[in-house]
């Protein structure tokens, strides 16, 4: 059976009810193969396992004729009917084995068409979070057209450099936990198959883990006793049973049967890791909170509606007391523990013991936070004791940190250019000439000199005054002139508008393109290669461009925007260095060793 | 931008761009306060091996600061001036107008302002100089700017707490010594302080180049940064710009300087430069290639050979 | 004589007011200066020191460059306020431009240069026996104003009577008190103004009426501006020897000591002065509101006022307008009722005034809440001010018995283009008419007959 192929007789089919081609199945383990009796029909198929998803077959014993479905995944289906079910089994064991070997292969194969094709296959959700983004934001649309449309960079490498952009959008989606059901444990009813005594409890891992949130002591127990003295089968055995008795509210026998098994006398008695919590809350309470106000608002008597458990029905005799829980405290836990919120997931731990374990570890963490707790309880009562009417605020303004407008930058880079012409790095001059001891003295002496002569008067000459004073006021009539009426208009809004949004428009293709260039260094693949050397022409494009821009303006903007275009042009130049020099060096490499000497 | 350790690997080649943010000036100061009431502390530089060097001397720079500095507590009768002095080895207070009652009077032969001043400087500059000849070996030559920064927040940080009226204080630097690259953390870190707590840092440079970081607090705190072209004129500089309160500035178009040199210092040699590396995980710059960030400690992989990196740097960009 | 004006909040309005002789005299003494340029507008100072050693004069033009589009109202007031004071004077060639006036100009220089000297030092220590502390001192200085303020609204009141003569205080109380025939006096509106208002602009109106009738006491009033302002520049809390002072301020130092300005003490030899802050503060100028005393009432949405106050004077003022429940050490308790509050109207107190009063003083926690009054409570002391108004009496005269409908026609036409017809009848032909309308009427209807 296990040989590398198997040839059935079968039918066929394209749906259950299609009579079907009779021919011959033939199944090898790259693909499988049907040939039709009649040579001329077009059902001829060749199909690869790799393309097979999953596959169905009818039970032996059902009255249907022997059929195997496999589907594929494109959700179609093909469908044999085979003589007998021996056949059936036959084909069937083998179709199973390849897929299982095809799975594993064909996950090898999948991660490697991600590396090698970055083009991922994208949900419609995703899409539809891409479109979103372009739509609202149109520089990010310019950018996406220019380059994902001219073939610059592909959708997924735009798309890499906004993992934020994405991120933001579906976290808050997937972030929204499931909580506990709101239904009590006392909910789930037991099974009883009218016949006999035996009553069923179903606990399914959610279940367990609401009976752990809720019942701290069981929690407890289950930590202690399994494995160690009994099997979680016996466990929870016990535990229903102590439900049960509960339930029947056979007060009698719960004590009775407690008194034999200690176990179960743990699940009977009142919870005690609760009762210590519930008093540690009530020493948290805040002692400004009025509580006789809410003296008046009875609940007891509201009739309990829809709830299983019947107050009214509960016994009352106070030397079982203990083995009683009220209506009341359940109601109570439940409520907080569904407040709670859920802090193990479910799905993650199937294990009931891992499931108690990490409910243990997410208590554990509360606990520290306690310590805080209290501290804050002690602040805030510290606080309310003062009369609040009469405290002035506690905190001082502060200035949220923000980020200004990015533009700026042109002005100071026009700035730093001008800079640079006007001086030539004037350093301090040398200072070797004056001993320590020397410049300490003279600047004592000026001091002294101070002293004694006072305050130089005139301080300033009334000439100078006037000519600073003039000179600062035309340096002010010039900001006024160059900003315009607005001071925080930029250098930029000097330039026609055109020029201008070109130019922003330059910068962000440069931005955007750099930040591509750069983070695909150090080149490993050959995918890098060439997304590279497609970066390197679009760059170069730009520059280009640039140049034009320039050229095509008057004299007077020239010069200014020649000023803005330079650090843009530098940081191209670098790029486009670098590229170079990298590219001479593999080249030489590449000579001396293997060709084409990527891994 | 890759800045998720998965990504690593193209760290180190990073654009700087990711690192220059652009913190706004926080307006609407005088909607706290529509009085011009004041606190102006400054920060003079005492930096002997710059004064020996300077064509402006000392004693005409300590003239037109204590004329200017005694006018300000003349314009009313509740601003407050504390003066600390920057030297090469130390800071301190050397004058608090708090502390002496009736300042702009005197003997009649100067304000007690400058008598107090002087007397406090000159004792001053004999500790500072005392502190140089105990560290010899190395010679710094630049002033401490960044502690005499952090003095003057903390000074107005416990004016804040300590009344319920707030003073409007500003931070006036008298700088004339040369940029401290080494000092470039420390005084990024006093500015941006300086701007969260609404502290607007206003400076003069007097010395030959312009100061970047001056530039940069002036800008980022939103005070005025302004190069006298002419010092003899120093006073009136200090009295048509500087002598501005906080709540006209509302109304007036004071200097501004053309364009702000927003150069950082690497964190390697503190050297100020124009191209770098950051890290790509906590933004440290570096002049030179590295195996390991220094900051946080994050490996960079796969280094290219050194000789490419003096072309495989870029001139930094803001991020947009 | 300027007139009197209770909105005159500080020196700076009488100094303005003053001639161009006396202004200029005045710049002749440094103190002054100082205190001028302290109480100008914040712009108006950074013009003047930006002009201080600029001999020439400036363009209006090139001031005005560095002006903000927003703040072009500030530049205004703050130039014409320069001009008013004879600080800066305007030069009109072709075009206009504005010089410091010089004696201003050099008083300030060497203000900055050499600092000020006081004509006078503070006594040692050791001749001085025990000075009171600060705290003290300002305790003494309110105690003295509350004082004279009790005194000024109600004589009978006051615990110790002042120095002042009962003619001087006749000259403050003008303007302030109404006596209505036989009635003891009250309080007038512009009375309770003054009390609204905080305590050193009550002082400058108090001292701007004691300027304006040293006249008639034969001092001068520039002498007296002077000495006063001299007297901000001395140290609060130190003491100055009497005999460094002239007959003349002698004379005022003890009217000084009555409104809590000084206080005087008598040592084994020498006598000697101790400056307080009212004294030290009169300089500054009052847009500061840092200066602004803190408030002190809290008013609930039930009409309750809750005034944390010492003051016996804040307890006269809280029953102009309300009823005064309980009184404890440092809380006044009342209510606003629809009583007392009639009481306050009858005196001539607006609604306006009192909201005004309230949200002024209110207490620092309450002040920062929009409103600091309670809307309910202001609406309803509004409500209350209008039902007053309901009925508005006219002194009128009433005509009938016309004696043809032609003339009582005429007669109401008449009435009417003068604007001076209430009411008409014209089936009964009767018609009235306003009072001061009535002499123009009786000579229209002795023609018409």
């Amino acid at each position: 059976m296990s040989s590398g192929h198997v040839t059935k007789r079968a039918k066929y089919k394209t749906s259950v009810k299609d009579p079907g081609t009779s021919g011959a199945l033939r199944l090898n383990e790259q693909k499988l193969m049907f040939m039709p009796d009649n040579r001329n029909s077009s059902t001829k198929l060749a199909v690869e396992f790799k393309s097979i998803q999953g596959h169905k077959y009818t039970k032996e014993g059902s009255k249907k004729p022997p059929l195997i479905n496999l589907s594929n995944a494109q959700g179609g289906s093909y469908i044999f009917e085979f003589d007998n079910y021996s056949d059936l089994h036959v084909c069937r064991d083998f179709v199973s084995k390849v897929l299982e070997k095809s799975k594993d292969t064909s996950s090898v194969a999948s991660e490697k068409t991600v590396v090698t094709l970055p083009d991922e296959q994208l949900s419609a959700a995703e899409m539809q979070l891409r479109i979103k983004l372009l739509q609202e934001d149109c520089e990010l649309q310019k950018l996406h057209q220019q380059f994902v449309g001219g073939n610059i960079l592909t959708e997924a490498e735009f798309w890499a450099a906004r993992k934020k952009l994405l991120d933001n959008d579906s976290s808050r989606k997937s972030n929204q936990r499931v909580g506990f059901k709101s239904a009590m444990i006392s909910d789930i009813r037991p099974l009883t198959d009218g016949r006999t005594n035996k009553v069923t409890f179903s606990l399914t891992p959610e279940i367990i883990l609401q009976i752990f949130a809720e019942k701290p002591a069981v929690h407890r127990a289950f930590l202690n006793l399994v494995p160690k003295k009994m099997t979680e089968m016996e466990f929870w055995t016990k535990y229903c049973r102590a439900e049960y008795l509960n339930r029947t509210k056979n007060v009698h026998t719960a004590a009775a049967e407690a008194a034999e098994d200690e176990e179960l006398a743990l699940f009977l008695k009142e919870d005690d890791i609760l009762a210590t919590e519930v008093r540690k809350k009530i020493r948290r309470v805040d002692p400004t909170l009025d509580m006789e106000a809410d003296e008046g608002d009875d609940y007891m008597h509201l009739p309990d509606h829809g709830i299983f458990r019947d107050g009214s029905k509960e016994l009352n005799e106070s030397q079982h007391d203990i083995y009683r829980r009220t209506l009341l405290q359940d109601l109570n836990r439940h409520a907080a523990v569904v407040l709670e919120g859920r802090t193990v997931d479910v799905e993650m731990e199937d294990n009931t013991r891992a499931v108690a374990e990490a409910l243990a570890r997410s208590k554990q963490g509360k606990e520290g936070a306690d310590g805080y707790e209290n501290e804050e309880r002690l602040d805030r009562v510290s606080r309310s004791t003062t009369l609040e009417d009469l405290q002035p605020p506690h905190s001082l303004p502060l200035a949220p940190l923000s980020i200004k407008d990015a533009r700026d930058y042109f002005d100071s880079q026009q700035g730093n250019t001008l800079k640079t012409f006007r001086d030539p790095s004037g350093k301090m001059e040398s200072l070797g000439s004056l001993s320590t001891q020397e410049a300490y003295g003279s600047m004592r002496d000026a001091i002294s000199e101070m002293k004694s002569m006072g305050v130089s008067d005139p301080i300033i000459n009334p000439e100078v005054a006037l000519k600073v004073f003039n000179g600062l006021t035309h340096s002010i009539s010039s900001i006024k002139y160059n900003h315009g009426k607005n001071p925080r208009e930029s250098v930029l809004d000097r330039l026609p508008t055109v020029t201008k949004e070109k130019l922003l428009q330059h910068w962000t293709c440069i931005q955007e393109l750099l930040k591509h260039f750069w983070s695909s260094y150090p080149i490993t693949t050959p995918y890098l290669y060439a997304k590279v050397s497609r970066l390197k022409d679009a760059m170069s494009n730009i520059y280009r461009q640039l140049e034009e821009m320039k050229a095509s303006l008057q004299s007077d903007l020239r010069h200014q925007v020649s000023l803005l275009v330079r650090p843009m042009q530098r940081a191209l130049d670098a790029a486009i260095q670098h590229h170079d020099a990298d590219l001479q060096k593999r080249s030489a490499k590449s000579s001396e060793e293997i060709p084409n000497g990527y891994v | 931008m890759a800045s998720a350790p998965s990504k690593l690997y193209s760290g180190l080649s990073l654009a700087l761009s990711t690192i220059f943010f652009f913190f706004k000036v926080v307006e609407g100061l005088d909607s706290v306060i529509a009085d011009d009431v004041s606190l102006v502390v400054v920060l003079l530089d005492t930096n002997p091996f710059f004064w020996t060097t300077s064509s402006f001397p000392f004693s005409h720079f300590l003239s037109h600061v204590l004329a200017f500095l005694n006018a300000i507590l003349t314009l009313n009768q509740l601003n407050q001036v504390v003066i600390i002095a920057t030297g090469c080895n130390s800071c301190d207070y050397v004058y608090d107008s708090s502390k002496t009652a009736n300042q702009s009077f005197g003997n009649g032969r100067m304000p007690t302002l400058c008598a107090t001043l002087l007397q406090n400087l000159e004792e001053f500059m004999t500790k500072d100089e005392k502190l140089g000849i105990e560290e010899a070996e190395e010679r710094i030559t630049g002033s401490l700017l960044s502690g005499s920064l952090s003095m003057a927040l903390c000074y107005i940080q416990r004016v804040f707490r300590s009344g319920s009226l707030h003073p409007q204080p500003r931070i006036l630097c008298l700088q004339g010594s040369p940029d401290g690259p080494e000092q470039y953390v420390a005084i990024m870190n006093a500015i941006f302080s300086a701007q969260r707590s609404m502290v607007p840092i206003d400076s003069c440079y007097i010395g030959v180049q312009n100061s970047a970081f001056l530039q940069q607090a002036s800008y980022i705190t939103g005070g005025v940064h302004h190069k006298p072209q002419q010092l003899d004129g120093l006073f009136q500089y200090l009295l048509t710009i500087f002598a501005t309160d906080l709540h006209s500035r509302s109304f007036l178009q004071l200097p501004k300087p053309v364009g702000v040199d927003f150069r950082a210092s690497c964190f390697c040699h503190k050297n100020t430069i124009d191209m770098g590396y950051i890290c790509s995980v906590c933004l440290s710059i570096f002049c030179t290639r590295h195996k390991k960030c220094s900051t946080c400690g994050s490996t960079f992989g796969q280094a290219q050979s050194d000789d490419a990196s003096a072309t495989n740097r870029k001139r930094k960009a803001p991020d947009s | 004589m300027p007139q009197v004006k209770i909105i005159a909040k500080n020196f700076m309005d009488m100094v303005a007011s003053l001639t161009a002789r006396d202004l200029d005299n005045l710049y002749q003494n440094p103190f002054i200066c100082e205190a001028i340029l302290r109480s100008l507008p914040p712009l108006a100072k950074k013009y003047v020191l930006q002009m201080l050693y600029i001999e020439g004069s400036v363009l209006a033009k090139s001031m005005e460059e560095w002006v903000l589009a927003d703040g072009f109202t500030k530049h205004r007031v703050a130039i014409d306020r320069l001009v008013q004071l004879r600080i800066f004077s305007e030069e009109k060639k072709k075009e206009t431009s504005y010089r410091l006036n010089p004696t201003f100009q050099t008083n300030l220089q060497k203000h900055l240069i050499y600092g000020g000297a006081l004509p006078r030092e503070p006594m040692p220590s050791n001749v001085t026996v025990r000075l009171p502390t600060l705290e003290e001192l300002e305790a003494y200085a309110l105690g003295q104003w509350e004082c004279f303020l009790l005194q000024l609204i109600s004589s009978a009141q006051a615990e110790k009577p002042t120095n002042f003569s009962s003619s001087m205080m006749k000259v403050f109380q003008r303007g302030l008190l109404i006596q209505r025939d036989k009635e003891s006096p009250r309080l007038s509106e512009s009375g309770f103004q003054f009390l609204l208002m905080d305590t050193s602009a009550q002082l400058w109106y108090i001292i701007r009426e004691y300027i304006s009738n040293s006249q008639e006491r034969g001092v001068n009033q520039a002498d007296l501006i002077s000495f006063l302002l001299e007297l901000s520049f001395h140290v609060a809390g130190e003491a100055y020897n009497v005999n460094t002072l002239s007959e003349l301020q002698k004379n005022m130092i003890k009217d000084f000591a009555d409104l809590g300005l000084v206080k005087l003490q008598q040592g084994r030899k020498d006598s000697w002065f101790i400056p307080t802050k009212l004294a030290t503060s009169l300089s500054i100028s009052l847009t500061d509101s840092s200066s602004r005393k803190e408030g002190f009432v809290v008013v609930e949405t039930n009409f309750r006022i809750y005034a944390y106050s010492t003051s016996k004077l804040h307890c006269e003022i809280l029953r102009l307008f309300s009823r005064i429940e309980y009184q404890l050490p440092n809380l006044i308790v009342g209510a606003i009722t629809k009583e007392s509050l009639y009481n306050a109207f009858d005196n001539g107190i607006t609604a306006d005034q009192i909201i005004a009063f309230l949200q002024q003083n209110a207490h620092p926690r309450v002040a920062e809440r929009v409103p600091s009054v309670p809307e309910n409570v202001c609406d309803q002391i509004r409500l209350w001010e209008s039902d007053l108004n309901r009925v508005e009496a006219t002194p009128a005269y009433f005509y009938d018995e016309f004696p043809s409908r032609d003339v009582f026609e005429a007669a109401c036409d008449y009435a009417r283009d003068r604007s001076g017809l209430l009411w008409e009848d014209s089936k009964k032909m009767r018609l009235a008419v306003k009072a001061e309308t009535h002499t123009h009427m009786r000579e229209f209807l002795r023609g018409q007959s």
